[in-house]
């Protein structure tokens, strides 16, 4: 099995994001580029099969050449080729426009990797925008089958099967590939590297294109983010702080009746 | 500040750091409270390959450069003291192999480390700690063997070790120069393991009882020629000492995060204590000999990697780290008050793994021993 994980470099998404007051945008700039982390999961479950299964498990991204570090960490981790696309007119696509540059960066793959690749993994959502469409949107405009948020993909008579994590459970679905899969966070963690695979991944050199070396053409945004509003600040909370429970309770029952809570 | 390595040993880093806190750090909690050997730990370590830093590239090691490789050591004696000393015993029995071995020798105990097994240095003897020379453990040549007896003590990994490094005294009358050093191999008949000490701290490293009751060891099993037992193990030390004083600075900059930490969110008459001078001097002076002691490490690695003599060096690194974590360590527990004597907060565990760094690998007595007669030899 012949797997691409797309992944996607997002502001490490342990820092805390404080829109920039001067340009009223996300103040990232500081903040240290990492790999999304569902594109992590994607790329584990990725190596997890080929090592049971046999394959193997291609990494791609669109984004500026510092990429190239975050791609070098992937083949630590089991990855045996990455490539990049670096290309400033690319930058600051929609979801329409970023879709349609990955469907040409997966030809451009394949042509590279030399074979057709029998699935490709995306995360389910990138921990920056989080809007959970390009997955989905690179399915349809592949033309083959989809199946958003999953855990668990195994080898079955005549393609794969896909466990489905969903509000009330799991789904089961049997396709056919070609496929595209959105993943949502498995029940492990991706691995550490051990320090032989890390440093000689480090030494790797990442083939990077730009649009034009891609095939890839520009395309219009026909979605525009009008501005970012942070979330309002939590307000502090009412303490009771009566020495006696009986009192304690009376006070939290006045205050909600004050509310007309109750 | 910390040591200058590589961006790729930076990412490298990264991953320790992870790997530290998310596997290391609040999972040994309980295994100091149980003093149980924390294997979950050590496998998963072996698996990143942090147990194997010291084998040489052409034995299958990993060709990391010594200051990387004592900025990830540093990193794992950060999340816990005891899990890098107990990866770090690797390196500690690995070195008089590589020093006084042969080929076959060195081959054999690399691929053993290399293979996620464990390397012991048995040198110390219930009557024979700073005074190494007079051990009691004795090797008698019988024909193409030697038969080891006596008792080893305060043996880190011992529990647990696949190949042991012991030395013995193969011709009393000569003293240090009648000691060697023998290769003793994991279920060898006459090698046993005493109880395991009950320590203050570093509690996720196992330490015990080597016992030697008529053990049979091949001649081709000794390191070295006869009589350079000593030797080997001075060696040893000097190289080793470096290594320690890494660990010691992992624990000191714990501190010194930990206080910080607190500092900044404890109130005091209005304002947080870390903007009462008193405290700010004290995480000055804390971080001032943490940077020191890292400094000297660094000063003593580079020595070393350039083929110069570095045995004063390593002894100030290993003394001026050990007493400087200790005083850290103190600190950290005055500048957390009440909380700082509580089990409930970490710090009280780093100051009970502070003081060893004044006892093994050479007490701070031999360390300025060695020190002061390096110094006033050369002048």
């Amino acid at each position: 099995m012949e797997i691409l994980v797309c992944v996607k470099q997002v502001p490490d998404d342990y820092v805390e994001v404080h829109l920039d007051p001067a340009s009223g945008t996300p103040g990232v700039s500081a903040i240290e580029q990492v790999n999304n982390a569902f594109d992590a999961y994607a790329l584990e479950l990725a190596v997890r099969f080929c090592e049971a299964n046999g394959g193997s498990v291609t990494v791609a991204s669109i984004g500026p050449e510092s990429s190239q570090s975050s791609l070098k960490n992937l083949l630590a981790v089991g990855a045996s080729q990455a490539f990049l696309v670096s290309d400033a007119a690319l930058s600051g696509a929609d979801e329409g426009a970023t879709t349609s540059y990955l469907s040409q960066l997966v030809e451009k793959c394949q042509a590279e990797h030399g074979s057709p690749f029998d699935l490709v993994l995306c995360g389910k959502e990138s921990t920056d925008e989080i809007s959970s469409q390009v997955g989905a949107m690179l399915a349809e405009n592949m033309g083959v089958p989809f199946v958003s948020s999953v855990v668990e993909v195994s080898p079955c008579e005549g393609g794969l099967m896909a466990k489905q994590e969903t509000e009330a459970g799991y789904s089961n679905y049997q396709v056919t590939t070609p496929a595209v899969f959105t993943i949502a966070k498995p029940n492990y963690d991706p691995r550490y590297p051990t320090i032989k695979n890390k440093m000689a991944a480090r030494k790797a050199k990442i083939p990077t294109f730009s649009a034009a070396e891609a095939g890839i053409s520009t395309q219009t945004n026909r979605v525009t983010c009008l501005g970012y509003t942070e979330p309002p600040k939590r307000q502090a909370g009412v303490r009771i702080q009566e020495k006696e429970a009986a009192e304690a309770v009376n006070k939290a029952l006045a205050m909600l009746a004050d509310a007309k809570v109750l | 500040m910390a040591y200058i390595i590589s961006d790729d040993a930076r990412e490298l880093l990264k991953d320790v750091k992870e790997f530290a806190e998310k596997e290391i750090k609040e999972q040994v909690k309980a295994y100091d409270i149980s003093g149980e050997w924390p294997k979950e730990i050590y496998d998963k370590a072996i698996e990143m390959q942090l147990h194997m830093m010291d084998v040489p590239e052409e034995y299958g090691g990993l060709g990391l450069d010594h200051i990387d490789q004592a900025a990830i050591l540093e990193q794992i004696a950060w999340a816990d003291a005891g899990v890098a000393v107990t990866l770090n015993g690797n390196g500690l029995a690995l070195k008089p192999v590589l020093i006084a071995g042969n080929e076959e020798q060195k081959q054999k105990c690399c691929d053993i480390i290399v293979n996620g097994g464990w390397g012991v240095f048995a040198l110390t003897e219930p009557d024979a700690g700073c005074d190494a020379g007079n051990g009691k453990t004795t090797a008698v040549r019988s024909g193409d063997e030697y038969i080891l007896n006596g008792r080893k003590c305060f043996i880190t990994n011992a529990q647990v070790g696949d190949f042991y490094v012991v030395t013995a005294m193969t011709d009393k009358s000569k003293g240090t120069r009648g000691m060697s050093a023998f290769l003793i191999y994991k279920d060898t008949p006459g090698l046993s393991v005493g109880n395991h000490e009950n320590k203050m701290g570093i509690r996720t490293s196992v330490t015990s009882d080597l016992v030697l009751d008529d053990v049979r060891v091949p001649v081709e099993n000794r390191l070295g020629e006869e009589g350079t037992g000593f030797i080997t193990a001075m060696k040893t030390l000097d190289l080793a000492r470096t290594w320690c004083a890494v660990i010691g600075v992992g624990l000191a900059q714990r501190c010194i995060d930990e206080a910080v930490n607190y500092a900044k969110q404890r109130i005091q008459f209005g304002k947080p204590i870390s903007s009462h001078q008193a405290i700010e001097f004290k995480i000055a002076d804390m971080e001032i000999r943490t940077e020191a002691s890292r400094q000297l490490v660094a000063h003593a690695i580079r020595l070393s990697d350039l083929g110069m003599s570095f045995g004063r060096e390593s002894a100030a690194a290993k003394c001026f780290a050990g007493d400087s974590v200790v005083q850290t360590a103190l600190d950290a527990v005055q500048i957390l008050g009440g909380y700082g004597y509580s089990r409930e907060y970490p710090v009280e565990k780093l100051l009970r793994d502070a003081k060893i760094f004044q006892i093994f690998e050479g007490t701070n007595e031999i360390q300025r021993m060695v020190v002061g007669r390096s110094v006033i030899s050369s002048h």
